[in-house]
């Protein structure tokens, strides 16, 4: 198992090393910082504008090679992800920025499983009935319903209810209000901002584990020692629950291990519509202030996500799955 | 399994002996596909929804009052009326107009990308699982290492510099670009099995050049998955191209797009939802009438499915 880990391990810092570098060129190639300054008015002086590039390691008269080696050099010797075209350490945002994430995404992830995968095994044992085809329904439909759409409609109902209310029960942007000292209010004042974010990312994390642990749950329920089960006189649901249900769970677990990745990055549009500064918020205005430095940084961090995930897949997968065996 | 496959033979002797006695025409794997398809209530209502969608989004400029590029200056932020059918935004522009343009540019995205990226996926995939060995490692961790950043941060960072007419070709391009690396991969594991056919072996061991194999024997092997991958990565494209340009990363003004609109209403959500809804209902609308349609022509093309009926 150690060396299995070490192997994989330094394959995955191998691909991240090579995906990050070539994110940074692809962002060096595609994003100009010098047009920020060339729109202002009055345009402020070649040879300023020229120096604050320089400063942040983004100015396009020097060789691309060059800047990516300086880059490089200044991560890993001296842990310096570099500086956005304000001349602000990027490192340091994008540190912040990750606490407001998780704050938003933890209680959506952990709710998005629960129910995704109730119901995925509901319906996988009502097979065809109504309860599935109704619920299969529903589950089409915000499968493809676009994120911004679904979000916005959250909001306009958020903001119907406040008003047939008269009163602010709901919070529509940010995630923090409450400046005193009671933790109770304080607790109650994050609550009435995280619900309606939460209810968006639960729904678009629990439609996917509903499909896809329902197909994985009708796979093994067809199988012969499902079918052994059965012959041997267990009740339906016995068998289900000891044979079936136990190997559907390992794919749903590979996934849930993956998702770690999607976690921090995937609510860019919720972020953006309910004005929560977290990663996902952050990224967008790396790209809109052609901040090469910052938004290399996000990526790295998506991707040391990703592969986290991937490596706590093949644990998974290991401890779970009994036909694997890695040695 | 064993019964329904009996029940298959049989049935196709006994269709094979009414051929000969009755002079029945055999129904062909098309006309099969057809019927079983038409057969799903939820699939037919998709397909008519799509073509009503298509329609709009042809007829719409040409019948609409205004252009989605003429604002109408004194009609600022007007709820739906004889003149602005679906109102207003802010700015003056015909709601109208504006959906009827920007689900055209949209379906353009959606199917450009889809298709485009079902061949590069089914080229890259095939090839991998053909040559195995050390072209199947390379490739693999290639692929692999392509998944580590997520493509929506990628795309984002290249259609970020094209705007103007053609900046919709770019966000095309760009959603390509990094959507066919999860595909390509699903499509190695299915050619696993293919390489080992003994047609496939057969060809091999004739000489048959590499690429004509994968032209001839895998790829159309491929076919009905590639299909309803085509038809279903349609869905995946658009809610990538709304999500974009949703950002303000996509397609910008003076050309729009759904997600354009969605960003236009996001501001005005209680003063002019009309703005809001227009464009949100086409999305909907468009997005899970091809869902359904992916689903109807999965059941029909499946031989497995058990989609009720006769075939």
């Amino acid at each position: 198992m150690g060396t299995f880990l070490l192997r994989r391990t330094a394959n995955y810092v191998a691909m991240l090393f090579v995906a990050v570098s070539a994110t940074y060129l692809l962002a060096s190639a595609f994003m100009d910082p010098r047009s920020n300054y060339l729109s202002r008015n009055p345009r402020p002086p070649m040879d300023s504008i020229n120096a604050s590039l320089t400063a942040a390691n983004i100015n396009d008269e020097d060789p691309l090679l060059l800047r990516y080696w300086r880059w490089l050099t200044d991560i890993v010797l001296h842990w310096n992800w570099g500086l956005s075209p304000d001349q602000e350490p990027v490192a340091s945002a994008v540190a912040t920025r990750i606490g407001a994430s998780t704050q938003l995404v933890t209680l959506a992830t952990v709710l998005a499983i629960v129910i995704g995968v109730g119901i995925g095994v509901y319906t996988a044992i009502r097979q065809y009935k109504w309860q599935d085809r109704v619920l299969g329904g529903f589950a089409t439909f915000f499968l493809v319903i676009p994120t911004a759409v679904l979000a916005l409609f959250v909001v306009i109902g958020a903001i119907y209810i406040n008003e047939a209310l008269g009163f602010r029960l709901f919070y529509v942007t940010g995630l923090h209000s409450y400046e005193g000292d009671s933790p109770w209010l304080w607790l109650l004042d994050f609550a009435q901002h995280l619900i309606l974010p939460t209810i968006v990312l639960t729904i678009i994390g629990a439609v996917s584990y509903h499909l896809t642990q329902r197909t994985y749950l009708l796979d093994t329920m067809k199988a012969d020692y499902v079918r052994t089960a059965r012959a041997k006189g267990l009740p339906l649901n016995l068998a289900i629950r000891k044979h079936a249900l136990r190997t559907s769970l390992i794919p749903t677990a590979v996934n849930v291990a993956f998702s770690i990745a999607a976690v921090f990055t995937g609510a860019v549009i919720t972020e953006t519509i309910f004005a929560i500064n977290g990663l996902g918020r952050y990224f967008v205005t790396t790209i809109i202030n052609n901040d090469i430095n910052g938004a290399t940084c996000i990526a790295a961090f998506a991707g040391v996500c990703a592969l986290v995930g991937a490596l706590l897949a093949d644990v998974v997968v290991a401890w779970l799955d009994p036909r694997i065996r890695i040695s | 399994m064993a019964d329904s496959e009996l029940t298959v033979t049989t049935a196709a002797v006994l269709t094979a002996e009414e051929d000969q006695s009755t002079g029945l025409r055999r129904t062909g794997r098309l006309t099969l596909i057809v019927k079983r398809f038409a057969r799903r209530p939820s699939a037919v209502v998709g397909l008519v929804l799509l073509v009503l969608l298509v329609v709009f989004a042809f007829v719409g400029p040409r019948i609409a009052q205004w252009g989605y590029d003429e604002p109408d200056f004194l009609a600022l932020a007007q709820a739906p009326s004889a003149e602005h059918w679906f109102g207003t935004t802010t700015g003056g522009s015909d709601v109208f107009a504006l959906v009827a343009r920007g689900l055209g540019r949209s379906l353009a995205i959606g199917i450009l990308s889809s298709v485009a990226i079902t061949v590069i996926a089914a080229i890259v995939g095939t090839t991998i699982a053909f040559f195995e060995g050390w072209v199947e490692r390379v490739g693999m961790w290639v692929l692999d290492m392509l998944l580590v950043v997520p493509s929506f941060l990628l795309i984002a960072m290249i259609v970020r510099s094209s705007s103007g007419a053609n900046g919709w070709l770019w966000l095309t391009l760009g959603i390509t670009a990094f959507g066919w690396i999860g595909y390509a991969r699903v499509l190695r594991t299915l050619t696993l099995s293919l390489r080992e056919l003994d047609y496939v072996h057969a060809a091999r061991y004739m000489g048959v050049r590499s690429f004509t194999i994968i032209r001839r024997h895998l790829i159309p092997n491929l076919g009905s998955v590639l299909i309803i991958q085509t038809v279903l990565g349609v869905v995946a494209a658009v809610n990538s191209e709304t999500a974009l340009s949703f950002l303000g990363l996509g397609i910008k003004a003076p050309d729009t797009s759904l997600g354009t609109i969605l960003q236009a209403g996001q501001s005005v959500i209680l003063t002019a939802p009309w703005v809001l809804i227009a464009p949100s209902v086409a999305l909907v609308l468009l997005t899970f009438s091809v869902q359904l349609i992916g689903d109807g022509l999965r059941d029909a093309i499946d031989p497995n499915s058990r989609s009720g009926g006769r075939a």
